[in-house]
């Protein structure tokens, strides 16, 4: 058991090594190697950060939505943990996303937030998982506030496919997806200097989320096991 | 503001917010751990004490 534990502990140490080496070349890469944005100049710089953290959110609310899943199926508290987790640092992503969304329009829109469907459907969003966050904190009944939790668990997550296809749906400010169209594969779409850049900061994003979330997630088991050993002791 | 300002707010708060997140997390961890390792110590010294 200890000699499972040392792995464990080991291979965090490594997640989160290679997370920080990745982030401090994404960095680099967007902040010095990748040209300057024909249309939008140095600004668009922020999008090496914008569009990384809104597809981490996303990832992290799929793994709320799949915990969240198996959790009123299967009444584990495993599954409940991993929604837990993977909810708090959804929160965290989405709203990095709208301000790092409101520092780019500023410069370039002339305001720093406008009723656009995409930027209200994503603070809808981050609405619900804030709403997710304060219901597992305030109910004292832990097993009704983690059920409760994983119907809006579920329930949030199918903001997503809205907040995707809102620029299709509706006349908005925003733009439509430059990586996740369906008729243009990215490298057609964006030039290779810039999605480079943009694909360094992304697995940058999604190495720090996982060793995040490995963090999170054995925090929850702890606190879990503190618990049981309290109310096997009162027993 | 000028262009790189903007980029540097950007960049700054992100990387600011994700930091103080890390390092809060570390210490919530931190401090589960103990208290995980106290109640396990404290149950070995009653098992004891009862044998």
């Amino acid at each position: 058991m200890a000699e499972i534990s040392t792995n464990s502990t080991k291979s965090k140490g490594y997640l989160g090594g290679l997370a920080f080496i990745s982030v401090l070349l994404g960095l680099y890469w967007g902040l010095f190697r990748a040209p300057p944005d024909a249309y939008q100049g140095e600004v668009q710089r922020i999008m090496y950060l914008h569009i990384p953290s809104i597809l981490t959110a996303y990832l992290s609310f799929f793994l709320v939505f799949v915990g969240s899943c198996l959790y009123l199926w299967k009444r584990e508290k495993r599954d409940d943990i991993l929604a837990y987790s993977a909810a708090e640092i959804g929160v965290l992503f989405t709203a990095l996303t709208i301000v790092e969304g409101s520092i780019w329009g500023k410069p370039t829109w002339g305001v720093w937030w406008t009723w656009d469907a995409r930027l209200t459907l994503t603070a809808i969003l981050l609405l619900i998982f804030a709403g997710y966050l304060m219901l597992r904190s305030l109910t004292e009944d832990e097993n009704r506030a983690a059920s409760a939790a994983a119907v809006l668990g579920i329930i949030g997550f199918l903001d997503i496919p809205l907040i995707h296809m809102s620029v299709y749906w509706w006349r908005t400010l925003h733009q439509p997806p430059s990586i996740l169209r369906p008729d243009k594969a990215p490298w057609d779409n964006v030039h290779p200097a810039l999605l480079t850049a943009l694909v360094i900061n992304f697995v940058a994003f999604v190495l720090l989320y996982f060793y995040l979330l490995s963090q999170r997630f054995r925090l929850g088991e702890i606190k879990e096991e503190i618990k049981a050993r309290l109310l096997n002791r009162d027993n | 503001m000028g262009a790189w300002g903007f980029v540097f707010l950007a960049y700054g708060i992100v990387w600011g917010a994700i930091l103080i997140y890390w390092v809060t997390l570390k210490r919530r961890l931190r401090r589960a751990e103990t208290e995980l390792a106290q109640l396990r110590a404290s149950e070995e010294l009653q098992r004891n004490a009862e044998t």
